[in-house]
């Protein structure tokens, strides 16, 4: 192994010992919700709902949940370790290695979208035991997941380095990202809201990525799946791009 | 041969308006032992987060061992071993694992890691906490830590950031005697200090910098000469302007 190969491992391994270290909370604890939720939602109201657009109810409600597992995670992940690490000005120990911005950046991603999959992964394992997921179109579905994941690991950077205080973390979470996510239709079809409901889901970027996902898994979906996997694209690089900059000036990293 | 750190015209200047270096140069020879003295605020920790890459310079050149610290960083952070002056332990490491990310993040192979970890965890008393978090230990522990840490990629030019600041009397001699004897087995030092005997004991050659500028540098006779002075303590108190803590002074003027 290089050196390069041996300095960017060591750096990913410090983002998931993090994790794994706390796993109760960082693991445990999202895998718990998203079954609270599939209690809830799937056994509890989907016992009256019966079928959407053909599927079981909790069918259609477990690829919105996976999705959700992946993007929050990796965005709590990832604003989380970087400003804790920035509190006890640890990460200098990172910024005065001869690790490269781009380095550092992947790295600090990595935490999270790993993070991610594995709550999206033990997820989707559990729920497979429970119920039978279909897998219609995984070239779909994987590039979906793969850069949702990454998008909410950028994002979760983004918000870590901008952040001064875990209020500034906890705010992003709960005001921003969550109502985004809920209300891009993890739990019903946007297609039954009334207008002007409907409408403006359409201006919510995250019900593009539920529609891929639930396309990949279920095969319906009400966005044009094209459009989506090109926007997801494009957002997923202009989020990594703008992060790289940032990484490059140092910006709220190095005085 | 190159300098183990040449500085030129080093202005840092930051977002705020306040420069808190104007124009520093300073040039240490390999093998060097040498101190750097000021008052709080006069610019020592600015000056070494800008060779260390924790800080961005305004404007000048710095090399460590000729390498650019800024175009060319990766060779000119390889070459320097950081102890910062504020304690920056990652809390969700052990002791062992402290120093094992420290080697990985400079590129150093698993084995090679091991190796010079148990080396400086014997040297430094810190074996038997080898397995613990390192939230946990006492002050004195973790500062020995953190001098472990910089010296983990065995860099050619040791920094100390007042290494001995707070720390008992027997840590303090154990400290002097070890970095003396890596001095003499080729390690150049820059040490900042408050504690003027330290740098009169240890360095071959000091700097006093005050509001951002070197003002005078020299062996402590030399400093001493050059303030009509008869110590070292009286060169810094002419330097910070405080004549009248004079020792000889306050003797002289006793009844």
């Amino acid at each position: 192994m290089t050196a390069a190969q041996i300095r960017f491992l060591s750096l990913v391994r410090r983002e998931v010992n993090r994790f794994m270290t706390i796993k109760r909370q960082t693991v445990g604890a999202p895998l718990l919700e998203t079954f609270l939720y599939i209690s809830v939602f799937g056994a509890a109201l989907g016992s009256r709902i019966k079928e959407l657009h053909g599927f079981d109810y909790v069918v259609f409600v477990i690829p919105g949940l996976i999705m959700m597992a992946w993007a929050i995670n990796a965005f709590a992940n990832n604003s989380s370790s970087i400003l804790q690490q920035k509190f006890q000005r640890a990460i200098d120990d990172q910024l005065s290695s001869p690790a490269s911005p781009l380095e550092l950046l992947l790295a600090f991603s990595m935490g999270g979208f790993l993070r991610g999959l594995l709550v999206a992964a033990l997820t989707f394992t559990a729920s497979s035991f429970l119920v039978d997921i279909p897998v219609e179109h995984v070239l779909v579905l994987l590039p979906a997941l793969l850069l949702v994941g990454f998008f909410f690991a950028q994002l979760g950077v983004l918000i870590g380095v901008r952040a001064e205080q875990f209020d500034d973390v906890s705010f992003a979470q709960t005001f921003v990202l969550q109502p985004l996510i809920f209300l891009g239709g993890v739990f019903y079809s946007a297609s039954l809201l009334p207008e002007p409901f409907q409408t403006l889901t359409h201006f919510n970027p995250i019900y593009y990525m539920i529609n891929l996902v639930r396309y990949g898994f279920l095969g319906y979906s009400e966005a044009n799946i094209a459009m989506s996997l090109g926007l997801l694209t494009a957002a997923t690089l202009a989020l990594f791009a703008l992060n790289h900059q940032l990484f490059r000036r140092g910006y709220k990293l190095r005085a | 041969m190159p300098a183990a750190l040449e500085i030129v015209d080093l202005v840092k200047r930051y977002p705020t308006g306040t420069e808190a270096l104007r124009g520093v140069s300073l040039r240490i020879e390999a093998g060097e032992f040498f101190g750097l003295l000021g008052p709080n605020g006069a610019g020592k920790s600015t000056l070494i987060h800008c060779a260390t890459g924790l800080a961005q310079p305004t404007q000048g050149e710095i090399r460590v061992f000729g390498h650019d610290a800024v175009d060319h960083y990766e060779q000119a952070r390889l070459a320097v071993g950081l102890s910062p002056q504020e304690i920056n332990l990652d809390w969700f490491l052990t002791v062992a694992e402290t120093l094992d990310y420290h080697g990985g993040y400079f590129g150093m192979p698993k084995g090679e890691r091991r190796e010079r970890a148990r080396e400086l965890l014997d040297v430094f008393s810190l074996s038997e906490k080898r397995d613990d978090r390192t939230r946990t230990l006492s002050g004195g522990m973790k500062r020995r830590l953190v001098l472990a840490r910089a010296l983990m990629h065995r860099p050619r030019l040791l920094i100390l950031d007042e290494p001995t600041a707070g720390v008992d009397v027997e840590l303090r001699l154990e400290l002097w005697h070890y970095v003396q004897r890596i001095n003499a087995q080729g390690t150049t030092i820059l040490l900042t200090t408050h504690y003027l005997e330290e740098a009169e004991q240890l360095c071959d050659r000091i700097a006093f910098i005050n509001h951002g500028e070197i003002v005078a540098q020299g062996s402590s006779d030399e400093l001493a000469a050059e303030y009509g002075v008869s110590s070292l303590e009286d060169a810094y108190l002419g330097l910070v302007g405080r004549k009248e803590l004079s020792r000889a002074h306050i003797a002289a003027e006793a009844p």
